[in-house]
C-alpha cells in the first residue's frame, strides 16, 4: 500500500547541516497498525509526515499504491491527502465554528465524496456510531471534553474511507483510560474498514494494539 | 456546506462590529458625498448646468473671471462663427427688496441664448431661494448704483454662483450697474478644446469650475475626507481579517492538512467580506437615502442614488482588496507547522 525507499531528510540552517532520517525503508499494508517508536528526535514524526506527504524527503522515494509522491506535483499530493488519507493527531483540531456533524460534512466536501445528501446523513451517524460519540453530533467543539475531541478527530479522519490513516500521537494529550479507549477505536476501525495505519507514540502501553513496532533512534530504524 | 457563513453565525458579535464599523464608514461618506455635491451645486451650479463645452476669457485676465473683458470686436468675431455662442457676465453684488434688506445676489446678463434667461430692462428673474426667503414674482427690488426699479418677473430652480442665488439682470441694465459695455465670458456649446480664438484663454466647463474662488479649496478638502474615509474602511477589512486570520493560523493549517485549497480559505474570507459589507452597504444606503428626504433645506445636500451605487461599488473593490492582502498570509501558512503547534 505504501512503501519508503532510502527516505533521507536534511535541514539545513545557515551553515549547519542536520541529517533527520538517514534513509529509511518499509512498507505498510492494508489491515494493519505499524507504530513507530523511539526517543524525542528519532525522526518518527518527520517519517510519518513525509510519508503522508506534508512535506517532502530530502531524498528517496514514497510510493503510495504503486506511485512516486515525492515527484508529484504539490496539488496532486493534496489531492492523494484529501482523499485518501486520514489524519489524526495530538490535538484534535477541530473546527471552532462547526459542529460534530458539520466536521464530517466538511470532510467529505474536502474528499469531493460523491455521496448523495441522504446517503451522506447515513453514514456520518455510522461513523458517529462507530466511534460512539452519536449523542453529542449537535454539539460544538468547546462543550466537548479531550477524549470525545479525539474521537471526533478519529470520526473526521475515516469518514470519507481513507486508504491510509495517520495518527501523529493521539493519545498523547488524554489520560491511560481514554488513551486506551482510542487506541482500541484505531485498531477496530484499521481492521473492519482494512485501512492501512502508520501511528507514532512514545507510550510502550499502546504498543500491544499495534501490529509491526518500528523502533527508531537518530533517524535510523533498530 | 458554506463554512464563511457558518463562521459568521458562530460568532455575531465579532462580525457585527465590523459591519457597523463599515456601516459608520460608509455612511458618513454617503452624507459627506452628499455635501460635497449639494456644496458643489450652491457654490456653481449655473456653470455646472450649462452643456459641455468652451470658456473664454481674455487672456490678461489669467484666469480671474472677473478681472475678464472680452473685445466686442472678438465677440462678434465669434458670433459670427459660431451662431450658438453666448457671450455673458457674472458680477457679485446686492439688492435692496422693498422693506430696505439688502440680498446678496449674483447678478448674470448675457447675449440672447437658450442658456440663459431673457430677462427685459426693468426686470428681474431670481433663483427660487429667494422666493423660499419671502419675495414674491410683481416685487420692486433696487440697487445703489441702478437708477431704476427692478420688478421680479419669475424664479428659477437652482441657479447658484459661488453660494449667492443668480439673478438674472437685461444687459442695458447691467451695462449701467457696473458702467461697462464688455462682456466678462464667451460660452460656445459642444466645442472641443482644439477651438482658439486670438488672445482668449479656453476653459472647459471643469476647469472653469476651478477659476471659482472657493470652488476648487471646498470640493478637495471635502474630496479629501471621502477618499481618505474610503481607504480607511480598506484598512479596517485587512487589519480585521488579518487579526481574523493570524487567530486561525493554526486552522487553516490543519485544513490544508487534511486536503482543503489555499483558494477555497480565500473563498471563505471573500464570502465573509461579501457579506459583511454588503448587509452594511444596504443599511447605509438605506439611511443615506432617508436623510437626503429628511435633511433640512438650509443644508445644502444632494445624494444621488447613481453616486451611492458608485462609491458602494469603491468600498466593496477596496474591502475585497484589504481582504486578500490580509489573507497572503493564508497562503504562506504551512500544515505541518500547526500540527506541531498545539490545539487551535
Amino acid at each position: 500500500m505504501l512503501t519508503m525507499d532510502n527516505v533521507r531528510k536534511t535541514y539545513v540552517v545557515g551553515d549547519v547541516k542536520e541529517e533527520i532520517l538517514k534513509g529509511i525503508s518499509m512498507s505498510l499494508h492494508e489491515g494493519e497498525i505499524t507504530a513507530l517508536v523511539g526517543p524525542s528526535g528519532s525522526g518518527k514524526s518527520t517519517l510519518l509526515t513525509i510519508a503522508a506527504g506534508l512535506q517532502r524527503a530530502s531524498d528517496g522515494h514514497v510510493l503510495f499504491e504503486g506511485e512516486n509522491m515525492t515527484t508529484m506535483r504539490p496539488e496532486q499530493v493534496r489531492n492523494i491527502r484529501a482523499s485518501k488519507f486520514g489524519f489524526v493527531f495530538q490535538f484534535a483540531h477541530l473546527v471552532p465554528f462547526l459542529t460534530v456533524e458539520e466536521q464530517l460534512i466538511l470532510m467529505l466536501d474536502v474528499s469531493a465524496s460523491k455521496m448523495k445528501k441522504n446517503e451522506t446523513k447515513q453514514e456520518i451517524n455510522k461513523v458517529l456510531q462507530l466511534v460512539g460519540i452519536e449523542h453529542r453530533k449537535d454539539a460544538y467543539p468547546s462543550s466537548l471534553s479531550g477524549g470525545e475531541k479525539q474521537r471526533v478527530a478519529i470520526a473526521r479522519a475515516i469518514i470519507h474511507k481513507p486508504k491510509v490513516l495517520f495518527a501523529d500521537e493521539p493519545t498523547a494529550s488524554l489520560d491511560s483510560k481514554k488513551s486506551n479507549e482510542v487506541m482500541s477505536l484505531i485498531r477496530d476501525l484499521t481492521k473492519t474498514l482494512k485501512m492501512t495505519t502508520l501511528i507514532v507514540t512514545h507510550d510502550e502501553d499502546m504498543l500491544r494494539y499495534a501490529d509491526h513496532i518500528i523502533k527508531m533512534s537518530d533517524g535510523k530504524i533498530l | 456546506m458554506n463554512i464563511a457563513l457558518k463562521e459568521i453565525v458562530k460568532n455575531k458579535v465579532r462580525f457585527s462590529i465590523l459591519g457597523s464599523i463599515i456601516l459608520l464608514v460608509s455612511l458618513l461618506t454617503f452624507i459627506i458625498s452628499g455635501l460635497a455635491n449639494g456644496l458643489s451645486q450652491d457654490n456653481a451650479s449655473l456653470i455646472k448646468d450649462l452643456p459641455s463645452g468652451q470658456l473664454y476669457m481674455n487672456k490678461e485676465a489669467e484666469g480671474t473671471y472677473n478681472l475678464s473683458r472680452i473685445d466686442p470686436d472678438i465677440q462678434e468675431k465669434i458670433n459670427s462663427q459660431q451662431k450658438e455662442a453666448v457671450a455673458f457676465s457674472i458680477q457679485m453684488g446686492f439688492l435692496n427688496d422693498e422693506s430696505g434688506k439688502q440680498r446678496s445676489v449674483a447678478f448674470v446678463t448675457s447675449t440672447e441664448s437658450k442658456l440663459f434667461q431673457k430677462v427685459k430692462p426693468g426686470e428681474i428673474v431670481l433663483d427660487r431661494s429667494l422666493e423660499e426667503e419671502g419675495i414674491k414674482v410683481g416685487d420692486t427690488l433696487t440697487h445703489d448704483q441702478f437708477s431704476g426699479k427692478l420688478v421680479v418677473k419669475s424664479f428659477v430652480d437652482q441657479k447658484k454662483f459661488s453660494h449667492a442665488p443668480v439673478a438674472y439682470i437685461s444687459m442695458e441694465n447691467y451695462k449701467e450697474i457696473y458702467r461697462t459695455e464688455d462682456m466678462q465670458l464667451v460660452f460656445v456649446p459642444t466645442a472641443e478644446s482644439s477651438l482658439l480664438f486670438k488672445d482668449l484663454q479656453s476653459f472647459s466647463n471643469r476647469d472653469f469650475l476651478k477659476t471659482i474662488p472657493s470652488y476648487s479649496a471646498e470640493q478637495t478638502s471635502l474630496n479629501m475626507i471621502i477618499w481618505f474615509l474610503v481607504v480607511i474602511s480598506g484598512m479596517l477589512f485587512g487589519i480585521f481579517f488579518y487579526m481574523m486570520n493570524v487567530q486561525k493560523i493554526g486552522l487553516f493549517g490543519i485544513l490544508k492538512a487534511i486536503g482543503l485549497k489555499t483558494s477555497d480559505l480565500f473563498k471563505m474570507m471573500w464570502t465573509q467580506m461579501l457579506f459583511i459589507t454588503l448587509s452594511a452597504l444596504a443599511l447605509s444606503i438605506t439611511f443615506s437615502q432617508l436623510f437626503t428626504s429628511l435633511a433640512p433645506k438650509d443644508i445644502p445636500f444632494i445624494l444621488t442614488i447613481e453616486t451611492t451605487l458608485q462609491l458602494a461599488a469603491v468600498f466593496l473593490i477596496i474591502g475585497f482588496i484589504g481582504a486578500t492582502l490580509s489573507g497572503i498570509q493564508m497562503k504562506r501558512v504551512e500544515p505541518l507547522q500547526a500540527i506541531q503547534q498545539g490545539e487551535v
